[in-house]
């Protein structure tokens, strides 16, 4: 420890040695053990400096008010509700043997693929139909090709 | 990093909900956000706010937290911080480490001065430091970091935060200059 290095340590962290850099503080209370007079002048100026910030952590370290500790514990997600009305709203569907957690998605994804696997079987059925026949229908697309005036597959006469 | 994190219990309580690690997690880190934030906004109300704020990110963050990345409370300064520039920005205060040339204690009329309580001088020549020397001195003063932690917090050396600190300190010295600073007069 240097003097200067001394004075740099007071100048930037202040007379109390808590505030001092870890690593140099036994090094710091040593030289200042060793030269008192040169290391209490420059602490004492410091000091000063440090009873006035002391009194602001007096006034400013207050407790924050019960109103802003509520608001903020409010904040936090659901914590304020007991467990059982913590789960989000779903489908209440369950197993017999018990609820499932994942109830409402599973439901969701079941019907989502019947709904592909019945489109698929109605899809392989009309294909089977046509095999099976081996006429297809000209159906609606002859109809189509024809003008009002040319007449129609269908025959609406009667109506 | 290889301390512990004294904090990384309590965020995984608050990850997963308990309520009691979030009362807790509030008892233990909304003092401190709060004088942070009082200091470096010169504003309880604002402070407030930064505070309620930060626990919003907070109760975003801890069921993702991953211990032995940064400590927690190193990431909770640096996201209060981070919230209290967003609003000196709004006042157009820039993060600078020079005294703007508008601050002049001595303008202040002497009645006015003596009035003012000596925590409220204190606050005014706080609020009057440049927001970077502000920032190194709430951190190593009051929040009580270790220089490396006020330094790494800030993205700076170490060197470059004993000169902010020195800086802040003489600025503050120079502020509250013709006051007797231990409370008895002495001469200007």
């Amino acid at each position: 420890m240097t003097p200067e290095r001394f004075r740099a340590i007071v100048d930037a962290y202040g007379a109390d040695a808590r505030h001092w850099p870890e690593a140099e503080r036994a090094a710091a209370n040593a030289w200042a053990a060793q030269h008192r007079t040169e290391a209490d002048a420059l602490l004492a100026q410091a000091a000063q400096l440090d009873v006035w910030l002391a009194s602001d952590a007096a006034a400013t370290d207050m407790a924050p008010d019960a109103a802003l500790i509520e608001r903020v514990i409010a904040s936090a997600p659901d914590n304020r509700r007991p467990r059982e009305q913590r789960q989000p709203r779903r489908l209440s569907l369950t197993w017999p043997g018990g609820g499932s957690r994942r109830a409402g998605w599973w439901w969701s994804g079941a019907a989502f693929a019947g709904v592909g696997l019945i489109g698929g079987l109605a899809g392989a059925f009309a294909v089977s139909f046509f095999l099976v026949t081996g006429n297809p229908s000209p159906g609606p697309e002859s109809s189509y090709l024809t003008t009002g005036f040319g007449g129609t597959a269908a025959d609406w006469s009667e109506e | 990093m290889s301390e512990r994190d004294p904090d990384a219990e309590l965020v995984a309580g608050v990850g997963r909900q308990e309520p009691a690690a979030v009362r807790t997690l509030v008892a233990r880190k909304l003092p401190r956000l709060l004088a942070l934030a009082t200091r470096m906004l010169g504003d309880r109300m604002e402070a407030e706010d930064v505070a309620q704020e930060a626990f919003m990110r907070i109760w975003k963050q801890a069921p993702r937290w991953r211990g032995g990345e940064a400590r927690f409370d190193t990431w909770l300064h640096r996201v209060a911080l981070n919230l209290c520039y967003d609003r000196l920005r709004a006042h157009r205060e820039e993060p600078a480490d020079e005294l703007p040339d508008a601050v002049d204690p001595a303008a202040t009329p002497d009645a006015q001065l003596e009035a003012q309580s000596r925590e409220a001088r204190v606050r005014a020549a706080l609020a009057a430091l440049p927001a970077r020397q502000r920032e190194a001195l709430v951190l190593n003063y009051y929040q009580e970091l270790s220089n490396i932690e006020a330094a790494a917090l800030m993205g700076i050396t170490v060197d470059a935060l004993e000169s902010l600190l020195a800086r802040a300190r003489r600025n503050l010295r120079a502020q509250l200059a013709g006051d007797d600073l231990a409370g008895t007069r002495t001469s200007r």
